[in-house]
């Protein structure tokens, strides 16, 4: 059994689809601002249904729709993300101190504050009736939600389409937590894929790594130990390396390897939770201007010690 | 159920081998079982946050925990439930397996989020604590599992698939475990009490004022808690090698989503994740010694549960269900792993624990939920509900061991 990726899908600080993101990513200059463009919820999803939508959910419910046309209501997703909207939880944490009564608080934002929110709202919009599950890994999370995806196909739990991704948002309080040696603009935005059995597709996976760091600098030696095992569990062989996309943590040089060479974050600045799945989508996009064959490497190295990296074999193909 | 041949793939069993328990009737397996069999409550008047201007402040708080200084509370639930649960497989040396942790959670360090807006009103953003700030990342509450252990060689993601999470990380570390690709898991769930929670549950009309009553005519709803649970999973024939203590099987369990309604359960779609999960474990329903539902005691939950519990059982003589939120409270992302644990416990110690504070059941409910005292029973299969916020269900099949059955 093989796991293809047969399309993609992403909103990011180059613009509302995937289109805008592949002629970002050639063009190699990170816009100025990392927000995205014209991302107002209403405006892009309409006013029924998202007056407690967040911007988090709405960015994964948007990314979803291209996808989810034609595909069975069995469809199964996996969406990753870091604490969801960090806004709602402050936000609903706030009320409760500031209002009236501590319980003066808008219920129906409650869910918001659950980390789940994203993934449950997709699911609800597009009618994804089958497994539905939220990952979170820091900037592996991409990486973790492709692994989860994968052995929802080999188990069996998945039989037809399973969407994964990972989202991330832009907000005043978000940036009020993160660090602030932040080397890159934080960003936002969301990528997601269409994985299938077998079939045709643009892309195979053909193995994900994980291993855990005590402390950042063992995360070079923990990441180089996950690639080789990527190509040993795979029958690819290094030399068929054409590029390397990391998720700009720490130790992810990877130093020796002969490929070309990007970093996320260079490209779209700080999407965190978001970060390995704008990596693959980097892949994509790159790969189909150009056509490759060959394999391609997106790493990951979070902060907290999550080491990972997904080893991706080109096919040639265009996306469906 | 052995080990087999499925679509080419050779796939192991997966033995509960240890279990890890930080709950409000209890800390460790042994005070844990004690609760479940006397039906202890863990309900008292909250004392995590203040409850000034609630009309009522009952929750059901873990009272003799604390965290060590600098770490996130939900972090330190997950890392000592993890720890306990490695002890009572007999302290094996995890270091030399590949291994996955995975931890489900509600709402991840979500008392750390609560602190950071009372800093944040009090002294704006410049006077959140950058401590504070650094723990607040919901991959932690796996990641500090493997720190904690001294683990590398392992996959550590947090699964915070809301009030399921439990479950969904157990299934997670079976399919993990039985495909051979991983030797371990180390997986439950946990969360927190805090305020936003509390206020949250309180506006949606959702919280009892002073007792949890599932199934009862006359409920109010749910209590608040908090908590962990933690298993350890280990492919069968290497338990049975180390001489590890063989506590249960996981069967199997089914994954859907209702994708209807953000809050409300929808009982067909409950109905086809039992049937799901059934189907994976290759149980039938008349072999379900009885069931652990998610059980929140809300007028909603117990109605759709039981109804999908009917439809999948039979209306004449569906399982006994009970549900352990009675004693524990509703403890989020913990509360599907802690009753999972508490139906290994049930396997191993022959009795099915009750439904507390049960005056009169609620005939649109019409189950026998076991009130108010535990009864003994010889078990070789349970069932373990979840129903998570946004429809995300995810029901568990446990199974006794059987150690005749894997003679070869």
């Amino acid at each position: 059994m093989t796991t293809m990726i047969s399309a993609w899908s992403a909103i990011s600080p180059f613009g509302l689809d995937a289109v805008a993101f592949a002629e970002g990513v050639q063009g190699g200059r990170r816009p100025a601002d990392c927000a995205v463009p014209g991302f107002d919820t209403r405006e892009v999803l309409g006013r029924k249904g998202t007056r407690t939508m967040d911007r988090v959910t709405a960015l994964a419910v948007a990314t979803a729709k291209p996808l989810v046309e034609g595909l069975g209501d069995e469809t199964a997703l996996v969406l990753g993300t870091n604490v969801s909207s960090v806004k709602s939880s402050m936000d609903f944490a706030r009320d409760t101190l500031t209002e009236e009564k501590p319980f003066y608080v808008d219920a129906g934002r409650f869910p918001n504050a659950v980390l789940n929110c994203a993934a449950a709202q997709c699911a609800i919009w597009h009618t994804l009736k089958g497994p539905n599950a939220t990952v979170s890994g820091g900037r592996a999370t991409g990486l973790l939600a492709l692994n989860y995806a994968r052995r929802l196909h080999r188990s069996g739990r998945a039989t037809g389409a399973v969407l994964c991704g990972a989202t991330e948002e832009l907000t005043e309080e978000r940036s009020w937590l993160e660090l602030k040696d932040a080397s890159s603009p934080l960003s936002e935005g969301c990528a997601m894929f269409l994985l299938e059995r077998d079939g045709p597709g643009q892309a195979e996976v053909l193995a994900v790594e994980f291993g855990v760091c005590s402390d950042l600098t063992q995360a070079g030696g923990v990441l180089r130990r996950c690639v080789d095992r990527a190509f040993a569990s795979s029958d690819a062989e290094p030399e068929s390396l054409w590029l390397i996309v990391g998720s700009g943590g720490e130790g992810e040089d990877l130093d020796g390897i002969p490929a070309k060479r990007l970093c996320v974050t260079d490209l779209v600045g700080d999407t965190f939770a978001a970060s390995s799945a704008f990596g693959i989508a980097t892949v994509l996009a790159l790969a189909e201007a150009e056509r490759r064959d060959g394999t391609a490497l997106v790493t990951a190295v979070d902060r907290d010690g999550v080491v990972g990296c997904a080893l991706l074999r080109l096919t040639g193909e265009g996306t469906r | 159920m052995g080990a087999g041949d499925r679509a080419g793939v050779m796939t192991r069993r997966v033995a509960v081998t240890g279990l890890g328990v930080v709950s409000p009737i209890g800390i460790g397996v042994a005070a844990f079982t004690g609760g479940l069999r006397s039906g202890r409550s863990g309900a008292a008047p909250a004392r995590s946050f203040d409850t000034t201007g609630f009309e009522h402040d009952i929750a059901c708080e873990v009272p003799d925990f604390e965290e060590p200084a600098g770490v996130g509370r939900t972090s330190a639930l997950a890392v000592a439930a993890a720890r306990m649960a490695v002890e009572h497989a007999g302290a094996p040396d995890l270091r030399e397996r590949r291994g996955l942790v995975a931890i489900g959670s509600t709402m991840g360090e979500s008392r750390d989020i609560d602190t950071l807006v009372a800093q944040e009103l009090a002294d704006g953003p410049a006077g959140l604590d950058p401590a504070v700030v650094r723990r607040i990342n919901a991959g932690r509450l796996s990641v500090s599992i493997a720190h904690e252990l001294g683990l590398t060689d392992v996959e550590a993601v947090t699964i915070p698939t809301a009030c399921a999470a439990g479950n969904y990380a157990i299934g997670y570390g079976y399919d993990v475990v039985r495909a051979g690709e991983a030797g371990f898991a180390l997986c439950g769930g946990a969360d927190a009490l805090c305020r936003k929670t509390f206020a949250g549950f309180y506006r949606l009309g959702a919280m009892a004022p002073e007792r949890c009553q599932p199934f009862d005519r006359g409920r109010r709803g749910m209590l608040t808690g908090e908590g962990a649970g933690v298993m350890l999973l280990e492919d069968l024939d290497s338990a049975r090698e180390r001489g590890a203590p063989i506590l249960a099987e996981v069967l199997g369990y089914g994954l859907n989503c209702d994708a209807a309604h953000p809050v409300a359960p929808d009982a067909g779609s409950v109905a086809r994740c039992m049937r799901l999960a059934l189907k994976n474990a290759a149980v039938k329903p008349e072999e379900v010694g009885f069931i652990s539902a998610h059980g929140t005691a809300t007028k909603a939950n117990d109605i759709a549960e039981a109804r999908a519990v009917k439809e999948v059982f039979g209306e004449e003589s569906p399982p006994r269900t009970v549900s352990m939120k009675s004693m524990l409270g509703h403890t989020l992302g913990a509360a599907s792993a802690l009753a999972a644990i508490g139906c290994v416990v049930a396997l191993t110690e022959g009795f099915i624990p009750p439904t507390i504070n049960h005056v009169e059941t609620d005939p649109e409910c019409g189950l026998d939920c076991v009130p108010n005292h535990a009864v003994p029973a010889d078990l070789r299969v349970v069932q373990n509900n979840a129903l998570a916020f946004g429809g995300n269900n995810a029901i568990l099949l446990l199974g006794r061991y059987e150690a005749e059955a894997v003679a070869t």
